[in-house]
C-alpha cells in the first residue's frame, strides 16, 4: 500500500506562505500568552489537591454549596472520569486535616451517595519554584544539546534551523496551552511536570523529521551549483515525504490511544505531544528545510556538510 | 557469514534474557491468580504455605508496580536548616536571632541555599560567621565548609533516622532516597493510615527532661506579660487578642467556629480561679492575657483547646519571651486534661530552658499500660552515663518537679519522690496505646537532628490505582494493535518483522525495568505506549528506502542491503536526539516523569537494536528461502 504515489509538489515556492501561517500562529499564541497565561497546575504553582470519587452520578453544583457552607474554601471542578471531583485549595503542609475536613463535610451533608477520596496531592511552593526551574533547565539544555549534535553531523546552519523549528513547535503549543487552557472540562490543559516532558519528547522527536530531510538533502546536494539548490531542496523534500508522513503518523496513532485510553493524569501529556508532533511535522517540511534554504541563498554560500559519504 | 551466526547469537541470547527476566513476573501474576481463585480462604491459605517460597521468590523478582499504580504515599520532607544552624552557634544574642530570622524569611521565596543565603545575610551586615559559629580563627570559608559539612550529615543522619522509624512500623519496600542538600524523598508503596505514617515521621523526637521553676515565679511572668499586653494595647489602637485562629491557612481553610466559650471551665475550677472568657473582645480588655489563660489557685495554669493556637503564638513572639525569667521557657502540655464538663484543657509550664538531660542516653522504650491504670506509657531505660546523671539529677531535687518535653510539648511533669537509681524513667499522659507505639518507635529511632517538614506530599488510593493500571493497559493494547496492524496493512510481509521486532522491544523494556529493579508508573507506561509508535520509525525508514531502490530496478537482495545501509544515518540521528532529550528529562525530572523517561531511554535504545539487527535478519532468513520478492515490502 502507499499513500503517497511519486508527489512534486513546490514546497520551496510556497515558502513564505508558510512563513506567514507560522508566524500567525506563534504570534497568536504569544498574545494569548501574555494576556491570558498559562493554567499553572500545582506542580508549579503549589498548592493542594483532592480528588473525589462518588458513588452515584451527583452535580458539581452540590457539592460546591456544601463545601460552602461547611467553610472549606477552595475550588471544585469536574475531574475527566466518571463521577469524580477535583477540589484545589491552597498548599496544607498537612493532608490529613484536609482529607478529613473534605470527606466529612461531604458525609455529614450529602447522604446515600458514597464517596472516596481517591488521591490527595500538596507541593509546597518552594518545591514548586524548584520543579520550574529543573524543568526550564531541562528544555534549555535538550535544546543544546541538539544543536550540538546536529551541528557535528550536519553543519551549523541545518542546525540553527532545526532548532528554530523545534522553538516553533513548542512555542506554539505553550500557545495552544494558553489559548485552549480551562476551556474543556475533561481536559483542563494545566502546566504540570508531565507537559515539560511532553516538551522534551517533542524536542526529541520534532528533530527526527527534520533530519530525514536533511539526510536527503545532504546526499544530494555534494558537488552541485547553488543554482540547483531550490530543485535539489524540493526533490529531497519530496521524496522523503512518505516516511516523514508516516513516521509521525505511528506516533500520533499511539499518542492519539494514550489521549482516549489513558485516563485524565495522562490527557494532557497526550495533548501535547500529539499537537507538537503534528507541528514539527510540518515545521520539519515548511520551516527547517526552507530555513535552510534561504540561508543559503541570503549568504551565497554553498554547502560543506560532514559525513556526506555515500556506500 | 561469521556475522551474520554472531548476530543470530545475539538475537537469541537478548530474548532468552528478557525472556528470563520477566519468567518471575509471571509466575508472580499466575500464583496470585491461583491464589484468588480457591473457594475458601482455608484451601488459599494452604497453597501458599505450600508454595511460600516460589511465591516470595517471585514477588521478590517480579516487576514492580509505582506508586501511582499500587496506591501510596509519596512524600517530600525537608530538613531544616535554618534551625540545623542555629543549634550550631554559640554566644546567640538578639542580633543573631534577628538574621537568622531574616535568613528564614528569604529562605521560604528562594531555592537558594540556606548556606548561601546565611552566608550572603552575615556579609551585608558585615559580622564575620566566626563570632557566632566555631572558632573565632576561622575565616568564613572555612566555616561554611564546616557547615556545609554539617548539614551534609545532617541530611544523612536523618534520612537514617527515618528509615528506621519506617522500618520499625513496617512499610513493605520503602525507597528513602535524599535530593540536594535538604531534601528527602519517600515513597511508601500501599501505606493504608497515612495520618499516622505523617506523624511518626514529621516529629523530630527531641526528648528532653526539664526542670520546672517555682509555681509562683511562674504567676509573676504571667502577670508581667499580662502588664506589657495591656500597655501594648495603649499604644497601639490595633486589639492584640485579635483571633485565636492566628494560623492564616487555617483560616483560610476552614471558618473554625469561635464559640462563645464564657463559663464553660468555671464549674470544674477551684474557687479563686480565674475564668478565661471568650478571647475574641472586640474591646481592648483590661487582662488580655487571663483573657486566654486562666490560673487555678494551686499555681498551676491552662489554656483551653481553642485559645492554645493563639497562646502558642504568643509565646513564640521574641517581646514575650523577653519578658521570662532568665533562662526559662513557657511550654504547654501536650495532651489536654479534661475540665468536668468537657472543656479541654492545656497545662501551661515554665520550665529552665537547658535540659538537665536528653533523649540521647535513652536506649530502650517501650510502650505499656500503666500500673494504676488503663492509660498507656512508655518506659525508657538509659545508658550508664544517663543513669549516673539522672540519678544526681533526681537525687538533687527531691519534691520538685521535672517536665518531660517532647518536641516542645509537656508530656508530663512529675514530683522527684526519690533519688531513681537505675535509670528508668516513663512517659505518660499519652492518649492511646497507638500513639504510645509510635513515640516507642520514634524514641528507639533516635532524634532527628533538625526538624523535618513536609513540602510535597501525594497520596493515592488504591482504587485509583486499579483503574490506572486497567487504563495503562487498555493504552498498551490499542496501541499495540493499532500501530501492528497498520504495519501488516501498509507494507505486508515485511510488515510482519516489524511487528516481530515491535513484541521483542516490548519485552526488552520490561525485562530490563524488572532487571534492574524499576518500577513501572502510570508514565512509565505512557513512555512505552509511546515507545511503540517511535519503534516502528526505524523499520518505517528502512522500507521506505527499500521501496526506492526497488522502484530503480534494483534486486530485491540488493535493495535490501542498500535500505539497511542508506537509512542508517536517519535512524541514528533520529535516536540519539530522541535519546538525550529523554536523558536530559531524566536528569533533571523528578519523580514521575523519571519513570517516563527511564521507558523512553530503553525503549529508542532497544528499537535500534530491534529495527536494525532483528529486521534484518529475518529478511536474510527470508531471502536465504527465497521467500522474499520485490512484492513483500508492499
Amino acid at each position: 500500500m502507499r499513500i503517497f504515489q511519486k508527489t512534486n509538489f513546490n514546497f520551496i515556492r510556497y515558502r513564505k506562505i508558510a512563513y506567514g501561517f507560522s508566524i500567525i500562529l506563534l504570534v497568536a499564541g504569544m498574545v494569548s500568552l501574555a494576556v491570558k497565561g498559562l493554567n499553572y497546575g500545582i506542580d508549579f504553582r503549589g498548592g493542594s489537591e483532592v480528588v473525589i470519587r462518588f458513588e452515584k452520578n451527583i452535580d458539581v453544583g452540590q457539592i460546591r454549596s456544601v463545601l460552602d457552607a461547611a467553610g472549606v474554601s477552595g475550588t471544585l471542578k469536574q475531574y475527566g472520569m466518571d463521577r469524580s471531583f477535583l477540589f484545589s485549595t491552597v498548599f496544607q503542609g498537612d493532608t490529613g486535616q484536609l482529607k478529613s475536613l473534605v470527606s466529612n463535610a461531604l458525609n455529614d451533608r450529602i447522604k446515600g451517595n458514597a464517596l472516596e477520596i481517591v488521591r490527595i496531592d500538596a507541593v509546597g511552593p518552594s518545591i514548586a519554584s524548584d520543579l520550574k526551574w529543573s524543568a526550564v533547565k531541562a528544555l534549555l539544555a535538550s535544546l543544546f544539546a541538539i544543536l550540538l549534535y546536529v551541528g557535528i553531523r550536519f553543519e551549523i546552519k541545518f542546525a540553527t534551523a532545526g532548532v528554530i523549528a523545534i522553538f516553533h513547535d513548542i512555542l506554539t503549543v505553550l500557545g495552544l496551552f494558553s489559548i485552549l487552557g480551562g476551556l474543556f472540562t475533561f481536559m483542563p490543559l494545566e502546566m504540570d511536570q508531565s507537559i515539560i516532558a511532553a516538551f522534551l519528547t517533542i524536542a526529541g522527536y520534532s528533530i527526527t523529521d527534520t533530519v530525514v530531510v536533511y539526510d536527503r538533502i545532504r546526499e544530494r546536494i555534494r558537488g552541485q551549483k547553488p543554482s540547483e539548490y531550490e530543485r535539489i531542496f524540493n526533490e529531497s523534500m519530496n521524496q522523503t515525504l512518505s516516511r516523514t508522513i508516516i513516521t509521525s503518523g505511528t506516533v500520533l496513532l499511539s499518542v492519539f490511544v494514550l489521549f482516549i485510553f489513558a485516563g485524565p493524569a495522562i490527557r494532557g501529556f497526550a495533548f501535547a505531544v500529539f499537537m507538537g508532533i503534528l507541528i514539527g511535522t510540518y515545521s520539519s517540511i515548511f520551516v527547517a528545510a526552507p530555513l535552510v534554504y534561504d540561508w543559503l541563498r541570503i549568504t551565497k554560500s554553498s554547502v560543506r556538510l560532514r559525513g556526506s559519504k555515500v556506500s | 557469514m561469521k556475522n551474520k551466526r554472531f548476530n543470530l547469537l545475539l538475537i537469541a541470547v537478548v530474548t532468552l534474557v528478557a525472556l528470563w527476566s520477566l519468567w518471575p513476573t509471571w509466575r508472580d501474576y499466575s500464583l496470585s491468580t491461583q491464589l484468588n481463585s480457591f473457594s475458601s480462604a482455608q484451601d488459599s491459605l494452604k497453597y501458599a504455605m505450600e508454595h511460600r517460597e516460589e511465591i516470595d521468590d517471585a514477588r521478590k523478582k517480579s516487576l514492580k508496580l509505582g506508586l501511582d499504580l499500587k496506591g501510596g504515599m509519596h512524600l517530600v520532607m525537608e530538613v531544616d536548616q535554618v534551625d540545623l544552624f542555629e543549634q550550631k552557634a554559640w554566644n546567640k544574642d538578639g542580633k543573631f536571632t534577628s538574621i537568622m530570622q531574616n535568613v528564614r524569611a528569604k529562605a521560604t521565596q528562594s531555592d537558594a541555599r540556606i548556606l548561601d543565603l546565611l552566608a550572603a545575610e552575615f556579609r551585608t551586615e558585615n559580622i564575620p560567621l566566626s563570632r557566632y559559629f566555631y572558632d573565632i580563627r576561622n575565616s568564613n570559608q572555612e566555616i561554611v565548609t564546616k557547615l556545609d559539612k554539617e548539614s551534609e550529615e545532617a541530611l544523612t543522619r536523618a534520612k537514617e533516622i527515618i528509615r528506621n522509624r519506617i522500618d520499625q512500623y513496617g512499610v513493605a519496600e520503602p525507597v528513602i532516597t535524599t535530593q540536594g542538600s535538604r531534601k528527602i524523598i519517600i515513597e511508601l508503596p500501599g501505606v493504608s493510615d497515612e495520618n499516622r505514617v505523617r506523624n511518626l515521621l514529621k516529629g523530630t523526637a527531641k526528648l528532653e527532661f526539664r526542670l520546672l521553676r517555682e509555681p509562683e515565679e511562674m504567676l509573676r511572668t504571667l502577670d508581667r506579660i499580662n502588664t506589657y499586653l495591656v500597655q501594648n494595647a495603649q499604644n497601639r489602637t490595633v486589639v492584640t487578642a485579635t483571633s485565636p485562629v492566628a494560623d492564616s491557612t487555617a483560616a483560610a481553610l476552614a471558618s473554625v467556629p469561635v464559640s462563645g466559650v464564657s463559663s464553660a471551665a468555671s464549674a470544674s475550677l477551684p474557687p479563686g480561679a480565674v475564668v478565661p472568657p471568650s478571647p475574641v473582645g472586640k474591646q481592648p480588655s483590661a487582662k488580655p492575657l487571663y483573657d486566654v489563660i486562666g490560673v487555678f489557685q494551686n499555681g498551676t495554669a491552662f489554656t483551653a483547646e481553642h485559645s492554645r493556637e493563639y497562646v502558642l503564638s504568643l509565646l513564640h513572639r521574641s517581646d514575650i519571651q523577653a519578658l521570662l525569667p532568665q533562662d526559662s521557657e513557657l511550654l504547654l502540655a501536650a495532651k489536654p486534661e479534661e475540665g468536668k464538663d468537657g472543656e479541654k484543657l492545656y497545662s501551661i509550664y515554665l520550665v529552665r530552658k537547658a535540659p538537665e538531660l536528653t533523649g540521647g542516653v535513652i536506649t530502650e522504650a517501650k510502650a505499656t499500660f500503666g500500673s494504676q491504670s488503663v492509660q498507656p506509657e512508655v518506659m525508657m531505660t538509659m545508658n550508664s552515663e544517663g543513669t549516673s546523671k539522672w540519678a544526681r539529677i533526681t537525687g538533687a531535687n527531691i519534691g520538685k518537679r521535672i517536665a518531660i518535653v517532647l518536641d516542645g510539648s509537656v508530656y508530663s511533669a512529675p514530683v522527684v519522690q526519690s533519688k531513681i537509681p537505675n535509670g528508668n524513667s516513663v512517659i505518660n499522659g499519652i492518649g492511646s496505646l497507638e500513639e504510645a507505639k509510635d513515640l516507642e518507635i520514634v524514641l528507639k529511632a533516635g532524634a532527628l537532628p533538625a526538624p523535618v517538614r513536609i513540602i510535597e506530599e501525594r497520596t493515592v488510593g488504591p482504587s485509583l490505582g486499579a483503574d490506572y493500571i486497567r487504563a495503562g493497559m487498555l493504552s498498551l493494547v490499542w496501541s499495540f494493535g493499532a500501530v501492528s496492524i497498520f504495519m501488516l496493512v501498509y507494507y505486508k510481509k515485511a510488515g510482519i518483522a516489524a511487528d516481530i521486532a515491535l513484541v521483542l522491544n516490548i519485552l526488552i523494556v520490561l525485562s530490563v525495568l524488572a532487571g534492574f529493579n524499576a518500577s513501572l508508573s502510570l508514565p512509565g507506561i505512557a513512555g512505552i505506549v509511546l515507545t511503540i509508535g517511535m519503534a516502528v520509525d526505524a523499520n518505517v525508514l528502512i522500507y521506505e528506502r527499500i521501496r526506492e531502490e526497488l522502484a530503480d530496478g534494483k534486486s530485491v537482495i540488493t535493495a535490501v542491503t542498500q535500505g539497511y545501509d542508506r537509512a542508517f544515518s536517519s535512524i541514528l540521528d533520529s535516536h540519539v536526539t530522541t535519546l538525550s532529550a529523554a536523558f536530559l528529562l531524566y536528569t533533571y525530572g523528578i519523580g514521575p516523569i523519571q519513570g517516563f523517561a527511564v521507558t523512553l531511554m530503553i525503549g529508542t535504545s532497544a528499537s535500534l537494536f530491534t529495527a536494525i539487527v532483528v529486521t534484518r535478519e529475518i529478511f536474510h532468513l527470508l531471502l536465504a528461502k527465497n521467500l522474499m520478492s520485490d512484492k513483500s515490502f508492499g
